[in-house]
């Protein structure tokens, strides 16, 4: 029978038709609620906010949680949670916490959950594993509560960096935590941030929702209250074409890491915008100080006249990226924007090489995958210095560890390189880049003078001696010239035009309860 | 009377197939025992080479963070790295043994639940990807055989060169350019809209959707999953359909077709009695083993589509050394690879059961 035949068909087709038409009705009826998008390059590795973390992962939970304190939109830290603190003696911090606060349980804030979130961090153990964030608290030794309010901070030697880096830390509550444990707080979320954790689809998006009732944020951060929007998702995205395409075809409404190649097609589309901010990330090639010829300062001097950064930054970068003289970001506290520039000098370069009895040099500059035009670029510019150099791409996982052990990097060159400083302050790029024998001294640098001071300066509680002592030392390392000083990047955004009060934070975090949409 | 009562069999010509041969459940069995010496060396092979790349997991997961040599030191003896080859190749052994593959250096959680998070996504991808790959690439291969050197075979042969060659990055972005960009007819990303997932069963939206009795919410599925599967599909449709056109020409000329057509059957009965039983064999095969590979996650076909599935995950695990993830899911691989081989074997040796005599 004919109609027997078609039966299954029309019976799939009475099934799936209405699905179709569907769609448009769920699209008028989500229009109600508000809603960011954000296309995301990563995912969050967990939401536990003490957790060994990265900048995305944190850049998600920071809308969950709020910290004592935070940065305002000229990077300066401001009270968030505290609603102030103050230095009691060198090794003393006391914070007032904001009275009112809940989290998003309902419980109120307390001091009992300060102490409870940084000995959590301070134990250094989570979940059965070493928690590397211990080393973010420097030398706090413990947390005093001096009231139900009054939390003091108490440090085993001095250390004026700690303001600095509390901003990295959320407080969580210790009821919640004893509740969830630690394996809880892997997937569950219980802060006192603007937004509370809806669903979490690993690996495909995260959805938040509005905490009606949140206490507002830092005034410092204007305007205070509650999110503007209902919902907020992030979308992971690992590709940049994907990331550009959803962000034209209006699925997306923020993105981050906008390629360079896709400016212009975002800058035009009528809908969408380009955003940028100075990021906190330093570049610059390391030379390896220690293996001849570029012992000899003249050469390292040569190397950074062979490089015309502003010409890279202008063509190769799009203008997006601050040339620098020196290690520090032009935001950093202390930043010595006096430093004078080593200019594109072939001349000179080509001179200070013979001087040194190395014209003729040949090296190898290794980079990875993601920098190896760049690197391209810089191995043809040192070809009219008389450098002959050629450009060797690593897998980041494997030159990375190579270029942190002296042994190994000896018989390297240069290294195409950067380190982070997302506090601003000098002694979080200093001492791990700079300072003798650092985590990310790659280049092998060791002066005792810039070591002495820079020891000097992480203990140094009086602010303008600590300014004078980083001035010092930018002017040493720039003379000394262990790295060829290249650019800081500035970061890039996507975004479209239905939104309103996104500000790109040069720490990379993507702050979304101030942003409202058409 | 059909061929194979006048003595011209080839092969597992048209019914009626005898019932498969006893053998053929004792090779199933040692195929599934095969699977132990397999993993065996699968993990020894992928700790030799966990050990011999270059790249230290502590080093990625610290960043440019702060850390003392002694927190170094810690997380590397957390992570089991400070501890001989040797050693940590028979704890690994023993632990998988019973169930426990290690913990994500990364995710701080089992690496099986991390894995098993994502396994939905590549298993529902795969299976609509090679759904679509069989409906058209034997079809096509059919008919390109049966058409051989005519204009319906040559456009056929002219699309699987095209559908071989092209990549898949490239085909996906064409796709999304054209069909969600410019056309809005799908989403760009990801498996469903928010809101409109069903209550989680199987975990395969699909299904999941129609046993909830969600239509909306399949079609929401189904329009997710169009472009990622169509663009998955369409390399393997054109492997499938160039097998197949080979499978056909050699079978149309064999003895027991010229018979069957020379007795007077109809062509339509003798291609479909006859030809597509027997050329269906080495598609099978091929079947398998693509299948088998895309259940490993396509990483490019994820990283464009955003889907959130294994093979994004592996790649990632690789690059930031997170040695138990990348264990566990080379073994998990070579699981579905033995299984699905063995699963081509039984079904060959139904379409020709010469195999399994």
């Amino acid at each position: 029978m004919r109609i027997t035949k078609w039966l299954p068909l029309g019976l799939a087709l009475a099934v799936i038709a209405p699905g179709f038409v569907a769609p448009s009705f769920i699209a008028i009826a989500s229009a109600y609620a508000s809603e960011i998008r954000v296309g995301y390059t990563q995912d969050a590795l967990t939401l536990d906010p003490a957790n060994p973390g990265n900048r995305d992962t944190e850049t998600i939970i920071r809308n969950m949680y709020d910290g004592l304190l935070t940065r305002d939109a000229a990077m300066r830290v401001v009270p968030e949670l505290a609603d102030s603190w103050r230095r009691v003696d060198p090794v003393t911090y006391e914070f007032h916490l904001r009275d009112g606060v809940r989290f998003h349980d309902g419980a109120l804030l307390t001091a009992e959950d300060v102490k409870f979130t940084m000995e959590r961090v301070l134990g250094g153990k989570i979940g059965g594993q070493t928690n590397p964030r211990k080393d973010l608290l420097g030398p706090l030794a413990r947390v005093d509560i001096v009231d139900p309010h009054t939390v003091r901070f108490v440090l085993s030697k001095p250390w004026p960096l700690l303001p600095a880096m509390l901003p990295f830390q959320e407080i969580v509550s210790e009821a919640f935590v004893k509740r969830v444990g630690d394996d809880g707080m892997v997937s569950q979320e219980d802060g006192t941030g603007p937004f509370r954790l809806k669903e979490w689809s690993r690996g495909d998006r995260i959805v938040m929702e509005r905490v009606p009732d949140y206490y507002g944020g830092s005034p410092a951060v204007p305007p205070v209250g509650p999110a503007r929007v209902d919902r907020v998702i992030y979308k992971i995205m690992p590709d940049n074409a994907s990331r550009v395409a959803a962000l034209l075809a209006g699925d997306i409404d923020i993105i981050n890491g906008l390629p360079v190649t896709s400016i212009a097609q975002v800058r035009d589309n009528p809908g969408t915008a380009v955003m940028a901010v100075n990021g906190t990330r330093t570049f610059f090639l390391s030379i390896n100080n220690a293996k001849p010829p570029f012992t000899d300062v003249r050469v390292r001097r040569a190397l950074n006249h062979a490089v015309d950064r502003k010409l890279i930054v202008a063509r190769l970068l799009n203008g997006l990226a601050t040339p620098l003289n020196g290690v520090l970001s032009p935001d950093a506290f202390g930043f010595d924007a006096a430093l004078s520039e080593y200019a594109y000098d072939p001349v000179q370069a080509k001179s200070l090489l013979a001087e040194a009895g190395a014209s003729n040099l040949h090296l190898t500059i290794d980079v990875d995958g993601a920098s190896k035009d760049v690197a391209e670029a810089i191995a043809s510019m040192l070809t009219r210095s008389g450098i002959t150099a050629q450009v060797r791409v690593w897998e980041t996982a494997v030159i990375v560890p190579i270029w942190r052990d002296a042994t190994k990097r000896q018989e390297h060159d240069l290294f195409f390189t950067s380190w982070g400083n997302a506090s601003l302050d000098p002694s979080d790029i200093m001492m791990p880049a700079v300072h003798g024998g650092g985590r990310g001294n790659s280049a092998g640098y060791a002066n005792p003078e810039v070591d002495k001071l820079l020891d000097q300066a992480e203990t140094e509680t009086d602010q303008a001696k600590r300014q004078a002592i980083y001035l010092r030392v930018q002017q040493i390392v720039h003379d000394d010239a262990p790295w060829v000083f290249l650019w800081l990047p500035q970061d890039v955004y996507g975004v479209s035009k239905r939104l309103h009060g996104f500000q790109p934070s040069a720490d990379g975090k993507i702050y979304l309860s101030r942003v409202s949409v058409d | 009377m059909l061929c194979c009562d006048a003595g011209l069999s080839y092969g597992g010509c048209g019914p009626p197939s005898p019932p498969p041969h006893p053998r053929m459940t004792t090779r199933l069995l040692q195929r599934v025992l095969h699977l132990i010496p397999v993993l065996l060396g699968t993990a020894l092979v992928v700790f030799a080479m966990t050990s011999a790349t270059p790249g230290d997991p502590v080093q990625i997961m610290l960043g440019d963070q702060r850390a003392t040599p002694e927190q170094i030191a810690a997380l590397r003896h957390d992570m089991g790295l400070d501890l001989p080859l040797a050693e940590r190749f028979i704890s690994f052994v023993w632990r998988a043994l019973q169930g426990d593959f290690g913990r994500s250096f990364f995710h701080r959680r089992p690496v099986l639940d991390v894995i098993a998070d994502r396994l939905p996504a590549t298993i529902e991808l795969t299976l609509a990807a090679a759904v679509l790959a069989l409906a058209i690439g034997i079809p096509l291969g059919l008919l390109a055989g049966v058409r051989r050197g005519r204009a319906a075979d040559r456009a056929a042969s002219i699309s699987a060169l095209v559908g071989v060659s092209m990549p898949g990055f490239w085909l996906g972005l064409l796709l999304m350019l054209l069909f969600s960009v410019t056309l809005h007819w799908f989403p760009v990303s990801g498996r469903t809209g928010y809101g409109d997932e069903p209550v989680p069963i199987t975990h395969l939206l699909l299904i999941d959707s129609l046993l909830a009795g969600r239509p909306a919410a399949l079609a929401e599925a189904l329009r997710h999953l169009a472009l990622p599967a169509i663009t998955l599909a369409l390399p393997m449709a054109a492997v499938l359909m160039r097998v197949t056109r080979a499978a056909v020409i050699d079978v149309l000329r064999a003895d027991y077709v010229l018979f069957a057509e020379s007795k007077g059957l109809s062509r339509r009965r003798v291609l479909l009695l006859h030809v597509l039983k027997n050329a269906l064999a080495p598609a099978v095969s091929v079947a398998a083993l693509e299948i088998g590979a895309l259940l490993g996650g396509n990483m490019i076909v994820e990283t464009i589509f955003a889907w959130p599935g294994v093979g994004r995950l592996v790649v990632e695990a690789i690059f930031a050394r997170n040695y138990p993830l990348v264990q566990a899911a080379v073994l998990l691989y070579a699981v579905v690879f033995v299984l699905l081989n063995s699963l081509a074997d039984v079904l060959y040796g139904v379409l020709n059961p010469r195999i399994a005599a």
